[in-house]
């Protein structure tokens, strides 16, 4: 091989792909040298080695491929347990809710504010109610398929968001509505409707379609939030974008109690008297 | 005939012992396959031509395992190890693909 073509490596690669060594060996051997006598056991040795390795990656690429989705159902079983966990915990806050409602109830002699706390309960969303009403249904619309290629459209405008979901308790409110839950989640004064990476959030837990949004109101409560304009606008997304919209009376609804919102600031009085405040006060 | 039993004593060790490769050389195994799989076809195409040596193909293999894992562990270091792993599968490949061609040549006269 000359020097000039030592230079080009690439071209001396695509040239002579196999080693010169073997040229070189068989050279040697033709010249007398004898062959070294572990020439054959390191042949196997070598072979066997070629031949573990392949078996090795083989495995390690077959065993790479599951793992992703095993972390992934790792963590689903994980998600799972906990919302059971958290469903658990709700169910014991709401027996005890009750005990203590039956308790504040036997503990006031007075009738009628037992009554009175109790509709204002209602009211506010922290107690169990019963009645007739509407329930609204809004379905997601289903992704668009492209005939030709079969893939579904990565947009799809038919998708409900939480603006809707809160048009919707917005729009049951101005029709009358006394009590909303929005798919089993109750709605008070404090509740929030928000998005979080593509889910909607009520009151912080999501909540997934179809979306129910059941509303406890006056028999007329369906017809008049039918007529309403944010009812009109859902009926246009509907023949635009194939969202399902559809409101219903319905009777004997049952809405469970929002969860108490927790007080942040405030705490009620320590019964000791050194917090209570001095007659004479605002000497500050 | 005693390649082909070594080989396949190979396979069977490796399916049977199920070693699981360490995180920190998982990045080496693919090169280290390829750079074995160059020196085995090295390997075959001197045996149809009849120049096949012991020592030569030891060597190559060991060393090309060794050569193409330090080409890795270099890239890695200096923080170009996708694009110097490329190019080692880039020449290897080559080799593979022409020492193929050879074999091919000998075998269908083609």
């Amino acid at each position: 091989m000359t020097s000039a073509r030592r230079d080009d490596l690439l071209g001396d690669l695509f040239r002579t792909p196999l080693d010169p060594g073997y040229a070189q060996a068989a050279a040697r051997r033709a010249a007398g040298a004898p062959p070294p006598r572990w020439g054959r056991a390191a042949r196997s040795v070598t072979l066997a080695a070629v031949g573990f390795l392949l078996a090795v990656a083989y495995h390690q690429v077959v065993a790479e491929a599951p793992s992703a989705s095993r972390a992934r159902d790792d963590l689903v079983a994980d998600v799972r347990s906990r919302q059971r966990t958290a469903e658990d915990l709700q169910r014991q806050v709401d027996t005890l809710r009750t005990q203590v409602d039956q308790a504040r109830d036997d503990a006031l002699a007075d009738a009628s504010g037992a009554a009175t706390l109790r509709g204002l309960a209602a009211g506010a969303g922290t107690a169990k109610v019963t009645g007739d009403g509407a329930v609204v249904r809004v379905v997601d619309a289903p992704p668009q398929v492209d005939p030709v290629t079969g893939h579904a459209a990565e947009e799809n405008l038919g998708i409900v968001l939480d603006r809707d979901l809160q048009d919707v308790a917005n729009g049951l409110w101005q029709a009358g509505a006394e009590a909303i839950a929005v798919n089993g989640q109750r709605l008070t004064a404090t509740s929030t409707i928000r998005a979080a990476g593509g889910v909607i959030l009520v009151d912080f837990k999501p909540v997934t379609g179809p979306y129910d949004v059941a509303a406890i109101g006056s028999p007329d409560l369906a017809d008049r939030f039918s007529s309403s304009t944010t009812a009109k606008r859902f009926r246009r997304y509907v023949e635009n974008y194939r969202m399902q919209f559809s409101v219903k009376a319905r009777k004997g609804l049952v809405l469970a109690a929002a969860p108490e919102p927790p007080l942040r600031y405030a705490r009620p009085p320590s019964p000791s008297p050194s917090v209570s405040p001095s007659p004479s006060g605002g000497r500050r | 005939m005693i390649a082909v039993i070594a080989l396949a004593i190979g396979v069977a060790a490796g399916i049977f012992l199920e070693p699981t490769v360490p995180l920190a050389l998982a990045p080496y195994l693919p090169i280290a396959v390829v750079a074995a799989l160059d020196a085995v076809f090295g390997g075959v195409r001197a045996k149809l031509d009849g120049i096949f040596d012991d020592k030569q193909f030891t060597i190559s293999f060991v060393s090309n395992v060794l050569v193409a894992a330090l080409i890795v562990y270099l890239g890695d270091q200096l923080g170009v190890g996708g694009q110097l792993s490329t190019g080692v599968v880039v020449v290897l490949g080559v080799r593979i693909f022409s020492n193929a061609a050879a074999i091919r040549r000998h075998l269908f006269r083609a």
